[in-house]
């Protein structure tokens, strides 16, 4: 189902191929965005969005660049507080609380709604520290063996552990670059989120490790609550359940993954998905 | 001859070819089926102007150096001079004020003799500038000849003017490192006539410092154990500087890369670089003025005996200040240049920005800030007038902060400005000792830039 052919297959046949985008209703709400507006400043880049995001689907924002999909992502786990003009109204909730709340801790949060970038980004320690970093600094492991066991397991999830199980200590900058974004997933596995958010996570890599991460996101489904950006329409229509089409800050559609590739109530949505512009 | 005269006489030929080249060029210009050439009419200008100045200059350059010598040889082959005597200072300073009579520049002074070879002079120097003079026009004229006998409209001019500035720059940057390289010699030099007198054994592992410059006869190589002045240096530049410098160099790095707002980095780190260029001579004041005496009052109120005006911990607290600046904009520059993503990385997976820095930023930065401590270290060392001002003469080995202290860099100033005549082994130590801490200077900042290199090379 993943691995199809892409080359030739119509997006939309991809869509309707891809069982789980409508077979499936969801079981739990993880979170709900309530009328989102994402500020840099004076400029608004999100306006008025609301979106829900269910437990064990994969819910996927496409639209042309610079629509503020990857805005209102980094909105779902507070990483736009590292910008200083970045500004956020509206009510965005996890398991029913508002994140944005007073009381709720940054930290915490991030923690609870992991997060994997476009750029493999590891960082400049072994393979083994890399996955640690995060039960350490959270206090989940006792002692090394469990911790080994979380590296084992999280390695293991992504894919990644016969690879790499040899060379724990080598560095893990020195992965290729399918394996580094499988480390970076491995990483955030491992501090057992709820939520992942993927920023473009194949933008940076080739189809055979873009094809891996697609299979790993499918097996990781049933875990979490999946969000991923994509530029990819293919990739949208292989991988999620829900698909939400932003344009120029706005979203557009939102609904069934084979509902918008095959039948878009949105001119604007026909429009882009038949490649007539973005 | 004075030198405006040649140099005068550069520029104008210069000046001519630089017109008539450029005025050449245009006549291609117009006559040109398509009003283009190859190159533009103001580098077949500086091409013929290059050339003319160019060779004009080194001719007088090599000129000045060798025509003293033949003027000279004239004068001393004419019959006024040989009644002068053979060899000897009185032969020498004769021939001196002969020639500054010739020159106009003195009148007839203390030795007689001079007046009657004062002609002599006057003739030769009249005759040898002349020679100059015309050789030099001739090359002048001959690179112009070359340079006008080469132009033509699809001559490359551009790319020759871009060649001969290429030189330009080249020479330039050489001047530099033949100096370094000029130094180094020196220094072997001198040090090896030390080594002569006492054996390099006694100078590296001795422990009694105590030079005497006025001492006549046999060489007493006990007085010259340097151990105590490179503990001295280590102990101040490296540990106690160091104590200070690292810990707060870093926390104005972290702080000014991660906390500090946009508002408040723009002034904090321009004031910290105003810090660096404090002359450190200031520092020094501030070292023996006021930092010394409070840790004096400080260690008497704490009940030490006695304790020195003059500390090794004064100096060394000072310094760290002064070090300060390094330590923190090559932590600052290393921190900033860690990817944003591996920031990012860290607080997506809900670390604080504080383990963030302390787990991720500077442990990847941590090549480069060994490298800008390896170089704070390297100018702390090296640094004299802080300890020539605070840490005294006295070379004592001691492990207490308080005692008195001296510093390879104070000895060589001690030594150099003593009244010791300049072969005498307490001079010729203050080279030993320059030797050395050029060689460990020079060894920091090789492993240091080797340090930042590879840094440098891991993200980019």
């Amino acid at each position: 189902m993943v691995m199809q052919d892409t080359a030739d297959t119509p997006i939309a046949e991809m869509a309707q191929s891809n069982a789980s985008a409508e077979a499936i209703e969801p079981t739990e709400r993880k979170m709900r965005a309530k009328g989102v507006s994402v500020y840099y400043g004076d400029k608004k880049a999100i306006d008025n969005v609301d979106i829900d995001v269910y437990q064990e689907f994969v819910t996927a924002f496409i639209g042309p660049s610079g629509c503020g999909k990857s805005t209102f992502l980094r909105a779902l786990n507070r990483m736009n507080d590292t910008i200083p003009s970045a500004r956020v109204t509206g009510t965005i909730e996890l398991d029913g609380d508002d994140i944005y709340a007073s009381g709720m801790d940054v930290v915490q949060l991030r923690a609870r709604v992991g997060m994997v970038f476009q750029k493999p980004n590891p960082f400049p320690k072994s393979i083994y520290d890399n996955i640690a970093y995060g039960p350490k600094i959270h206090g989940l492991a006792e002692g090394k063996a469990e911790l080994d066991a979380i590296v084992e397991k999280s390695l293991r999830r992504a894919g990644l552990w016969e690879e790499v199980k040899d060379r724990l200590q080598d560095s893990g900058t020195a992965l290729s670059g399918g394996q580094q974004q499988r480390l970076c997933i491995a990483r955030a596995i491992a501090v057992d989120p709820e939520v992942i958010l993927m920023d473009e996570p194949c933008s940076a890599l080739d189809p055979i490790a873009t094809a891996k991460i697609e299979e790993l996101i499918d097996d990781l489904r049933g875990n979490y609550a999946i969000v991923i950006v994509t530029h990819s329409m293919q990739q949208a229509a292989r991988v999620s359940q829900r698909t939400a089409f932003f344009h120029l800050g706005n979203l557009v559609e939102y609904g069934h993954t084979s509902d918008i590739f095959t039948n878009p109530t949105q001119q604007r949505t026909q429009d882009y998905i038949t490649g007539r512009y973005g | 001859m004075s030198p405006a005269i040649p140099l005068l006489l550069a520029i104008g030929l210069g000046l001519a070819g630089w017109l008539v080249a450029r005025a050449r060029a245009w006549t291609f210009k117009r006559a040109a089926p398509d009003g283009r050439i190859a190159a533009l009419p103001s580098y077949h200008a500086w091409y013929a102007a290059l050339w003319i100045v160019v060779p004009l200059i080194l001719w007088f350059l090599i000129w000045n150096g060798i025509s003293g010598q033949l003027v000279l040889n004239y004068v001393l082959a004419s019959p006024e001079a040989q009644s002068l005597p053979e060899f000897g200072l009185r032969r020498d300073s004769i021939l001196i004020e002969a020639r500054n009579i010739a020159e106009g520049n003195a009148g007839l002074g203390m030795n007689d003799e001079a007046a009657a070879l004062a002609e002599p002079f006057r003739e030769a120097m009249q005759r040898y500038s002349l020679i100059g003079l015309v050789v030099g026009l001739l090359i002048g004229g001959a690179g112009a000849a070359w340079a006008f006998l080469r132009l033509k409209p699809d001559f490359a001019a551009r790319t020759k003017v871009e060649r001969l500035v290429l030189a330009g720059l080249l020479i330039a940057s050489l001047v530099a490192i033949l100096t370094t390289f000029g130094i180094l010699v020196t220094l072997v030099y001198e040090t090896i006539l030390f080594f002569g007198k006492v054996s390099p054994a006694d100078f590296l592992f001795g422990i009694q410092w105590n030079p005497d410059p006025m001492s006549t006869g046999a060489v007493e190589g006990d007085r010259y154990g340097a151990i105590p002045l490179f503990w001295g240096t280590l102990f101040i530049g490296a540990i106690i500087a160091m104590i200070v410098a690292i810990p707060l160099g870093m926390m104005s790095a972290i702080y000014l890369t991660q906390y500090a707002p946009a508002r408040v980095r723009s002034w904090v780190k321009p004031a910290l670089e105003i810090l660096a260029g404090v002359p450190t001579v200031v520092y020094g004041y501030f070292a023996a003025l006021t930092i010394a005496p409070a840790i004096r009052d400080i260690a008497l109120a704490l009940g030490a005996s006695n304790p020195s005006s003059e500390s090794a911990l004064a100096a060394g607290l000072v310094m760290g200040v002064m070090i300060i600046p390094f330590v923190s904009s090559m932590a600052d520059d290393s921190i900033a240049a860690v990817p944003q993503a591996m920031r990012d990385g860290s607080l997506a997976m809900g670390a604080t920005t504080n383990e963030t820095i302390r787990r991720v930023l500077v442990p990847a930065a941590l090549p480069g800030i060994v490298g800008g401590v390896m170089l704070a270290i390297s100018r702390a060392i090296g640094e004299t007038m802080i300890v020539v001002m605070a840490a005294s003469t006295a070379a004592n080995l001691s492990a207490n902060p308080l005692e008195s202290m001296t510093t390879v860099t104070v000895q060589i100033v001690a030594l150099l400005t003593g009244e010791g005549s300049f072969d005498h082994p307490a001079t010729l130590a203050a080279f030993a000792l320059g030797f050395v801490l050029f060689m460990v200077t020079l060894a920091l900042n090789f492993i240091a830039l080797r340090v930042v290199k590879r840094f440098r090379e891991a993200y980019e």
